[in-house]
């Protein structure tokens, strides 16, 4: 029947009716008849349904019966179906990626309706151009990394005690190592949650009893990760100790620091009457009950100032550490400050308190009932622009308030609170050892908000909690909960499969010029091997993006499934005429 | 079968290079709504467009395609770094096509999104009397 | 039939868990009373602070969702009742609404859609636009079936003639189906509050005050008119204002609570209205900004910059001006007292967030709390749990939130639900 030696191509192509949606504009015949005169078509067929399982039935047989190793089928969107087709592949037992999908129903029968002969022809010349594409493709294998099923959570504050005990309840072995002494990061400075009311001290210790219990979880305090190797499905963490811990992944939980007003700003660390929202926190922890004594000296009115280390201005703020302003808002601190009002109320109704905030972002689940019942406990509220910040005085604070038009009020304070906002921790060092992306804010980086929200770019890092972004601790407990689902996931079964297209490298054709190198932004996905003084690719890191390809002037670089040989024949088909 | 002869038959043709995120899906959407355009284009999809040597360009205009339109998803890109890198890519392919007296605007970036209806067939008109313009 | 757990709702959250417990090896019945999969966010123009088109980032979750081994979607379905068996596991009765059309034969050609000589108003654009009595719901619907509004068929015949699958069914019946499932995950969303709750606004009344949902139509790529222009007489508006808090922070309409997007979506909204309009004037009327996520005050800030009036005022009234505008009588909380009355072309109202479904309509003591939505005894260490054993809950379903806390609560309700599977409880 055919010509060719029996391993070479043989194509099967198979031009679809859609019931008409395709054949009433495309002559679907000729489509097939002209297909069928290319030297490696051995069988070319139309049929009213391809998708059908009669159609389906049709490749199996011909795959089945040794005449085709190839198959081109020309119908709808490959969005719609060319996942059906390369199951029907596997099915016949041919590699599913020797499939070609050829789309000339949404992108020709539907958009050229008026033009009947064009439509054919086009459908001619890409149904071609499937033919080349696919005489050139590679029997593409999925890649398969080693999935070792332990994770090391970096930081035990709530967030990372949470994600511990999400991937132990899926019977992953987590180490968990907190720099400090203990677990339980900031959950030990607060006094009662927003909005519940519950006690944070019985949180925590239900939290840890329920870590200790855990036989797979390992934890390990005073203790920092010192050395970084490793990809997805298997990393190596080198420890402060000299142990080193072999993980598949690892959560990044390593939550934040307070913001510690800079320079003097409402005098803080100056005058002992102004001090901190923390700091207050602390004090009512302590002091369960009773009035407010604040050096000694019994509080009669208080004034809390917002955002003070948050959304912050230039040539208005004095500058963080790295010369940057915090223009953020750190989300967490109108509620915690109007939830510790509240609490002050309670103990101490006739205590005056003023509130000078610039928006109240009482945002979440139950925050707007605390804001309503401040009010209702007779707090003051002043408003104030970024650009006219309230002043402290010796007995009084003033601020120009624009919900009375501008007018200055003087506030009388004998202790002034500053609601300070939230920053990344010290993670620096984490940072530059494992190449975490950073975000203009300085916390770390998801790889994309919506699609990937607790996944970094770098393949195996998740983020749990404030170190991302400022956050409360629902939302923590919900993104620690995202985190771990992902790695159950990820590590469910004995290795982490990979998409196949990625980067090849034809290392007889490489030069070494390391053109290609630059242009890769995935960390150690193409790096030069210091023996061979050849390119090589790592599989398991490298997205697919094919930038290095275009910059390899031997042709030694390709992205598998997609190489420019493939593209170019394409081309060739694309323009080549159709007799008449 | 009933079909109509058209003018456009031999027309000079259009390439149209697609993501898969993004425009490839865009020309979906386009068929879905039945908008209708001419034949003369040809749509190819890619991870992303910033694969192609710039002489892949230079080659496609030899071999016959008398306009090329990238439709890269710009902000949308999943690829790090991609974009950029894609438009000083075609930056660099202009500079050519000026040294070898290739009209520039038969070469043309833009951003088409998954539903950008509008967007996709206005960049064919525009790019359809250009390739037209040089034809006659 | 029996799957590990049943999803109700699949917009983004009910996508993103299913997706999550799918990837874990566990099966999945999704159930979705409307048409297609994709929720409130496929019909987004763009979403903040990326200002990422929402269709790009939807439809491959949906396109992911539809092609999962693990996952048995059920579209235009709907739970009657789910009902708590004594081993912990539950059976639930699922009825299939008739699209008219048999599914396993449709092709989704629209031929029936091109023929059908009815036009109805068209629910995806929330009625700026019309459809056929017989179409498919939206552009990239998934599936791409089409659906009969019995209530406006004239039964004239003319799909049934044109169909080349012959998959029209006029006598299509509802069909039950049911299934056993040992966790429950409610992910139904939120609606809008009522366009009418404050009648001295004049939503639905006057043409040219729209929904801010109507307003993501206006500005999607694909929205009813392809540009934006008012309803009333297609003038293309010079000056737009957003009425924030229009239905939220009100203890009077019920919803006391702060619905967390309004503020973003209208800054959004703002922001691309400015761009498609460059020289138009757009004001946001606002009581607090609230631009508390990662980015957003950033992109607040941009949107003053770019030149957006943000005006700190309560809006009292608003009525209609001459030719087609609209009078909003305001006082301004800033700067003077005195009532003002300003004139727009075209009125946003920035409406909250309420429950979409009600958990009481079925047999179970899934409680919710005084806001209305599912309540969460557990939070702040466990959001997804419910005050029903093995039923979960997730996104806009426990409370207003926007799409990036959704995603992650998606995430977490998945790995919960798949705790209580492994726990063995079921």
């Amino acid at each position: 029947m055919s010509n060719l030696e029996p391993n070479e191509p043989h194509v099967g192509v198979y031009i679809c009716h859609c019931g008409g949606n395709i054949s009433d504009v495309i002559d679907v015949k000729r489509v097939a008849t002209e297909l069928g005169l290319h030297p490696n078509v051995v069988i070319s067929r139309e049929f009213p349904f391809m998708c059908s399982d009669a159609g389906q039935k049709l490749v199996i047989e011909d795959i089945r019966s040794g005449k085709i190793n190839r198959v081109v089928i020309a119908a709808c969107s490959p969005m719609l179906h060319e996942l059906t087709f390369r199951k029907t592949l596997q099915r016949a037992a041919l590699n599913p990626f020797l499939y070609e999908h050829v789309n000339i129903r949404e992108q020709a029968s539907w958009v050229h309706k008026g033009d009947h002969e064009g439509a054919t022809q086009k459908a001619i010349r890409l149904a071609r151009a499937g033919v080349e594409k696919i005489l050139l493709q590679d029997e593409l294998e999925e890649i398969q990394a080693k999935a070792t099923k332990h994770v090391l959570v970096i930081g035990g504050g709530p967030a990372g005690l949470k994600a511990a005990l999400n991937m132990a309840a899926r019977n992953l072995r987590v180490t968990l190592v907190e720099k400090s002494s203990r677990l339980g990061g900031h959950l030990h400075e607060l006094d009662t949650l927003y909005p519940s009311g519950e006690s944070a001290s019985a949180l925590l210790a239900k939290l840890l009893a329920q870590v200790n219990e855990s036989p797979l979880i390992t934890v390990v305090v005073g203790t920092t990760v010192t050395a970084w190797d490793g990809f997805v499905g298997n990393f190596t963490a080198t420890l402060s100790s000299g142990a080193t811990v072999n993980a598949g992944a690892v959560i990044m939980a390593t939550g934040y620091d307070h913001v510690i007003p800079a320079g003097g700003e409402y005098n803080y660390g100056g005058d002992p009457r102004v001090t901190t929202l923390p700091k207050l926190i602390e004090h009512l922890k302590t002091s369960a009950g009773k009035p407010l004594v604040w050096n000694g000296v019994p509080v009669k009115s208080v004034a809390f100032i917002h955002c003070v280390g948050s959304r912050q201005t230039e040539g208005v703020h004095a500058p963080q550490a790295d010369g940057k302003v915090n223009d953020y808002c750190s989300r967490v601190c109108c509620t915690a400050a109007l939830h510790s009002i509240n609490v002050l109320k309670a103990r101490q109704p006739d205590l005056d308190i003023y509130d000078l905030y610039r928006d109240i972002r009482t945002y979440g689940r139950g925050h707007e009932a605390i804001y309503e019942q401040a009010s209702k406990n007779g707090v003051l509220f002043f408003r104030f622009t970024e650009d006219a910040q309230p002043e402290i005085r010796e007995h009084t604070v003033v601020v120009k308030d624009i919900l009375t038009w501008g007018e200055e009020v003087e506030i009388p304070a004998d202790l002034v609170v500053l609601v300070t906002g939230i920053k990344q921790g010290a993670v620096g060092e984490l940072i530059d050892m494992m190449k975490l992306p950073v975000s203009s804010d300085r916390f770390l980086q998801e790889a994309h908000p919506k699609l990937r929200p607790v996944e970094v770019a770098n393949n195996g890092f998740f983020l749990a909690g404030n170190c991302q972004a400022p956050m409360d601790l629902v939302e923590s407990s919900a993104a620690a909960g995202a985190a771990a689902s992902k790695i159950a996931a990820l590590l469910s079964k004995d290795y982490i499969p990979l998409d196949p297209y990625v980067a090849r490298i034809d290392s007889e054709k490489c030069t070494g010029c390391e053109a290609c190198i630059p242009e890769c932004s995935y960390t150690g996905a193409l790096f030069m091997n210091e023996g061979t003084k050849k390119a090589e690719v790592n599989a398991a890191l490298c997205k697919g993006c094919g930038a290095c390809v275009a910059v390899c002037a031997p042709r030694a670089l390709d992205l598998a499934g997609w190489s420019i040989a493939q593209m170019e024949a394409m081309v060739d088909a694309m323009v080549t005429e159709v007799p008449a | 079968m009933s079909t109509v002869e058209s003018p456009d038959t031999n027309a000079p043709k259009i390439l149209i290079i697609t993501t898969i995120a993004s425009s490839y899906t865009g020309a979906n959407t386009v068929g879905q709504a039945r908008a209708q355009y001419a034949p003369n284009t040809y749509i190819m999809r890619v991870p992303d467009p910033v694969m192609f040597p710039e002489d892949f360009y230079l080659r496609c205009f030899e071999k016959g395609f008398s306009g090329i339109i990238i439709m890269s998803s710009g902000s949308d890109c999943p690829y790090e770094g991609a974009y950029g890198r894609l438009s000083a890519r075609v930056g660099r392919v202009y500079l050519t096509m000026r040294e070898k007296g290739i009209p520039t605007n038969r070469l043309k970036l833009t951003t088409v999104c998954t539903v950008c209806k509008h967007a996709f067939l206005k960049e064919i008109d525009d790019m359809q009397k250009v390739v037209r313009e040089q034809a006659a | 039939m029996k799957y590990d757990t049943l999803v109700i709702g699949a917009g983004i959250a009910g996508l993103q868990a299913a997706l999550d417990l799918a990837e874990q090896g566990r099966q999945v019945v999704l159930v979705e009373k409307n048409p297609s999969i994709g929720g409130r966010m496929i019909s987004l123009s763009k979403v903040y602070p990326t200002l990422d088109c929402a269709s790009c980032i939807t439809t491959p979750r949906m396109a992911s969702v539809a092609h999962h081994p693990n996952i048995t979607t059920l579209t235009y379905t709907e739970v009657k009742q789910v009902i708590a068996q004594p081993d912990g596991t539950y059976h639930a009765h699922i009825s299939k609404k008739p699209r008219f059309i048999e599914e396993d034969k449709c092709i989704g050609c629209k031929r029936c859609e091109e023929v059908c000589p009815v036009y109805i108003r068209d629910d995806f654009e929330h009625n700026l636009g019309a459809k056929k009595a017989i179409s498919i719901p939206f552009t990239n619907a998934i599936p791409q079936f089409p659906v009969l509004t019995p209530d406006q068929c004239t039964w004239c015949g003319a799909c049934a003639n044109a169909c080349p699958v012959d998959c029209i069914d006029y006598l299509q019946e509802p069909r039950d189906i049911f299934v056993e499932v040992g966790a429950v995950l409610v992910a139904t969303g939120f609606e809008l509050t009522p366009f009418n709750a404050k009648p001295q606004y004049g939503g639905g009344v006057l043409p040219n005050v729209i929904t801010s949902l109507q307003g993501e139509r206006l500005l999607a790529p694909h929205g009813p008119f392809g540009r934006v222009l008012r309803p009333s007489d297609g003038k293309v508006p010079d000056s737009i204002a957003f009425v924030q808090c229009a239905g939220s922070r009100d203890a009077s309409l019920g919803v006391p609570y702060c619905s967390r997007v309004c503020c973003m979506y209208a800054i959004k909204q703002a922001m691309l209205l400015s761009g498609s309009l460059p020289t138009a004037d757009i004001t946001i009327y606002y009581m607090d900004i609230r631009a508390f996520g990662k980015g957003y005050e950033a992109f607040y800030q941009n949107a003053k910059a770019m030149g957006i009036n943000f005006v700190k005022a309560k809006v009292g009234r608003i009525r209609a001006g001459e030719d087609g505008n609209v009078f909003l009588r305001i006082e301004r909380q800033e700067e003077s007292s005195q009532p003002e009355e300003m004139n727009h072309d075209l009125v946003i109202l920035s409406l909250g967030m309420k429950p979409q479904w009600n958990p009481k309509t079925l047999a179970w003591d899934m409680e919710t709390d005084l806001d209305g939505f599912v309540k969460s005894p557990d939070a702040p260490m466990d959001p997804a749990t419910t005050t029903c054993a093995g039923v979960y809950a997730c996104g806009t379903a426990t409370g207003p939130k926007d799409i990036v806390d959704t995603i992650i609560e998606a995430g977490n309700a998945a790995m919960v639900v798949g705790n209580h599977l492994a726990r063995g409880n079921a």
